[in-house]
């Protein structure tokens, strides 16, 4: 990991910038900082800073900087207990637990866990955050990842798929090579071992498809080096048309459920109901 | 009819009361001779109990799957060469798949009602064995397996085994993902087998998975070998239970020496193609409304991808839950692994089964000293230890059932994967120590109970002169009277002529 985080030094104009970060905190998760960077086809820059970078198929946009200030009032309504004051995982003494350090994990992360819902948490406690309706908006998802990137600066940005051009047979051979095994190749997710869970993919918009991508939330890997833009494109299309709007010519869907469903229906529907009619059509003695 | 004058009438009088058809029969009759055996065909007797039809849903369900499986085989191509897909499915456009799966998304699309008929398929094939399923436990708790019909029983269980093959052969014909992490199960599963296990997979599957051979030797097998068996075998059940006629429960003029029931033409006739109109009605209706497989939503199989949440058809999933639940058990010696958590619930368990069932009605006969022939079924109250018995084993297949879809109660009702997974351990070793002290209490409470199974008699309640009450239970109704069951004398199957002397060289026989 660090042998890879000095390589990517040189690699990264912003890592260059807060080398000094890596040392102030030693759980520093330096391997984030290959996802989605500006290695892209362009890049905008202002007053020095790198504000978007990207290409056709998707564009990565920081937070405006403008609303740092609103986003550290909002943290520290929100935020802070769990996660410190400074957003590097040392609570407020006396809470139990142990939490996530936030610096440099990139405003993608940020915006994914606040605008799925995930956070501020209910259960700080429970193995794994499940997506609710979100408590804080737009505006202000972007205001704390405004902030909390001021601390830090680094990748990834904040993702706009363009899906216009995107593949869904490739989506599809990608997603059944890369996704299938945990959410299912009908996107439907599963239990996972010890209460973890892969959540469904039928209502998650193509924003946070793509962070979940790029920045790996919680027990799902980061897909960074080996799916190109393009490729993740393709996959974020493929998950907004085919999975959540998924064509039935066959009929009722069943749920989704696969055989399960159908033996139920087969043997209620079909078997139970056949064996009624013969009961119907038969001498009851 | 005077030789002079022909009118309509006179004509219609001349050709009697069955007309044209008549002449026909008895043309065909001078020819082939077949008056007397359809009279007496025509004249069989069947008993009419509901329960004596679940067997006829599995004939038509089969009659169902052979009439759609042709029409699949027209379009189907068994072939694992791989083609770039360019159909009418446009979300796998570009896409290279083997022949097999192009050519099944190609019959659903492409073709005028094939999707239909793959869903009625489908649909057939589950009905089929879930019926048989239901029809083997009317036999089993009825106690219609005793001899002289411990032969047809073998049948059956031998067409159940078939139908399991055959519908995980054709659920693997489609090739894509879901089917073929199935096909890589199988595989295993024939690997974990001890000492020749490595030689049957290499056998089969022409060398190591996937190979190219495959799907071209399991659509043969689908299409032609295993139906062809089963045809055979589902002729001979029925010839068996023509030759020894059918089975009737106890009451109202019904002894050992009868069959008392409704001839087969014209009342079972009008039922029986009622009921093949039914069911065939039924599947149609289920495959025209319920997906059912959607393969153009799972892709094509490569041995490189997986899904999550695989289940097999529902009849495997016995199977599929014990390989889940199994803890995982493996040693290794003398240079070699024995993939105990594969063999014991993979190959052992089911062999194990299916054993019990062809082994049963011998069993049976050794425990009970019962070397009579019997044409009266039990009641399942009747027997209260085969009753429990039955039961124990259903309650286990049934758990290892709920067990192949640990995942999916999981991801349901919130709780952990780990949790489910040790609950169904515990239930399926539990449930038939549980199941079978409740059907044995009540079969016995049932079979002692006053009046089971008959109307209710009132109780007559007096007051004598003394003051005293005094409740009395009302005569039984009529037709609900104890009959004494005494066994009677029943006839040979064959009316034994007396046997002509042997003579050598030419013989003569009559017509």
């Amino acid at each position: 990991m660090l042998v890879g985080a000095v390589g990517l030094a040189a690699l990264s104009p912003l890592r260059a910038l807060s080398a000094a970060g890596a040392a102030t905190h030693p759980i520093y998760q330096t391997g984030r900082h290959d996802a989605g960077t500006p290695n892209s086809d362009f890049v905008t820059r202002s007053h020095g800073h790198i504000t978007s970078y990207g290409d056709s198929a998707i564009t990565y946009s920081a937070p405006p900087s403008t609303l740092k200030a609103l986003g550290y009032a909002l943290y520290l309504e929100n935020c802070a207990t769990c996660h410190g004051t400074q957003a590097n995982g040392v609570p407020v003494p006396g809470t139990p637990g142990a939490y996530p350090n936030l610096v440099g994990l990139g405003p993608a992360t940020i915006d994914f866990w606040i605008e799925s819902g995930r956070m501020p948490s209910a259960d700080p406690r429970s193995v794994q955050a499940p997506r609710r309706p979100p408590r804080l908006t737009h505006h202000q998802a972007l205001a704390i990842a405004a902030w909390i990137n001021s601390l830090d600066p680094s990748y990834p940005y904040i993702p706009t798929v363009h899906l216009r051009g995107g593949n869904v047979a490739t989506g599809m051979a990608l997603f059944a090579l890369n996704c299938a095994a945990c959410h299912t190749i009908e996107g439907d997710g599963d239990a996972l071992a010890r209460s973890t869970f892969a959540p469904s993919l039928r209502n998650i918009p193509a924003t946070q498809v793509a962070e979940a991508i790029r920045t790996g939330p919680g027990n799902m890997p980061r897909f960074t080096g080996n799916l190109s833009d393009y490729q993740v494109r393709d996959i974020v299309k493929f998950v907004t048309t085919e999975i959540q709007h998924p064509r039935n010519p066959g009929g009722f869907g069943l749920g989704g459920l696969g055989p399960v469903g159908e033996g139920f229906v087969a043997l209620l529907l079909g078997v139970a109901f056949l064996a009624l009619i013969a009961f119907w059509v038969g001498e009851r003695q | 009819m005077s030789g002079a004058v022909t009118t309509p009438r006179s004509r219609r009088q001349a050709r009697g009361r069955y007309g044209r058809v008549s002449q026909v029969v008895t043309e065909i009759d001078e020819r082939l001779g077949v008056a007397r055996g359809g009279r007496t065909f025509l004249d069989k007797i069947f008993p009419d109990h509901w329960s004596f039809m679940l067997g006829e849903i599995v004939l038509y369900s089969f009659v169902v799957l052979l009439v759609t499986g042709v029409f699949l085989s027209l379009y189907y191509v068994p072939s694992s060469t791989v083609v770039t897909y360019h159909g009418s499915y446009l979300p796998l456009d570009g896409m290279p798949m083997s022949q097999a799966y192009a050519s099944t998304v190609n019959l659903s699309f492409a073709v005028r009602a094939g999707l239909l008929m793959r869903q009625m398929h489908h649909w057939a094939a589950d009905i089929f064995i879930g019926s048989m399923v239901v029809h083997m436990a009317r036999v089993f708790f009825t106690g219609a397996f005793r001899k002289p019909r411990e032969l047809n029983w073998t049948i059956g269980v031998t067409l159940l085994t078939l139908a399991i093959v055959n519908g995980f052969l054709g659920y693997s014909l489609p090739d894509d993902l879901v089917s073929g992490t199935g096909i890589r199960i199988a595989y295993s599963i024939l690997l974990s087998i001890p000492v020749i296990g490595t030689y049957l997979a290499f056998w089969i599957f022409g060398g190591n998975f996937p190979g190219t051979v495959i799907l071209e030797r399991f659509f043969i097998l689908h299409v032609l070998i295993v139906p062809l068996v089963m045809l055979g075998l589902v002729g001979a059940h029925l010839a068996l239970l023509v030759r020894q006629k059918h089975t009737q429960f106890p009451g109202e003029g019904r002894r050992e020496d009868n069959v008392v029931g409704s001839p087969m033409f014209p009342v079972f006739m009008a039922k029986t193609t009622g009921f093949l109109l039914i069911v065939t009605g039924v599947i149609a209706l289920l495959g025209g409304f319920a997906q059912i497989n959607p393969i153009w939503q799972f892709g094509p199989y490569e041995a490189s991808r997986i899904s999550y949440a695989v289940q097999p058809d529902w009849y495997m999933a016995f199977l599929d839950g014990a390989l889940r639940i199994f803890p995982s058990w493996s040693f290794h010696s003398f240079g070699h692994t024995i993939p105990l958590e594969v063999t014991i619930p993979a190959v052992v368990l089911p062999g194990l089964l299916f054993g019990l069932a062809y082994a049963w009605p011998a069993l049976e006969r050794r425990v009970t000293k019962d070397d009579a022939i019997h044409h009266l079924l039990d009641r399942p109250s009747d027997r209260p230890r085969r009753t429990a018995a039955g039961a124990a084993v259903l309650a286990l297949l049934a758990m290892l059932f709920v067990a192949s879809s640990t995942d999916v109660i999981a991801n349901f009702f919130h709780v952990s994967l780990n949790t489910v997974l040790w609950a169904m351990r515990v239930l399926v070793l539990v449930s038939p120590f549980v199941a079978y002290p409740i059907a044995y209490r009540i079969a016995k409470e049932m079979h002692q109970l006053h009046g089971a199974g008959r109307r209710k008699t009132p109780n007559v309640v007096t007051r004598t002169d003394e003051g005293e009450y005094r409740a009395e239970p009302a005569p039984a109704f009529g037709d609900d009277a104890e009959e004494p069951l005494a066994p009677t004398p029943v006839p040979d199957f064959i009316e034994a002529e007396p046997p002509a002397p042997p003579s050598r060289g030419t013989r003569a026989v009559e017509r």
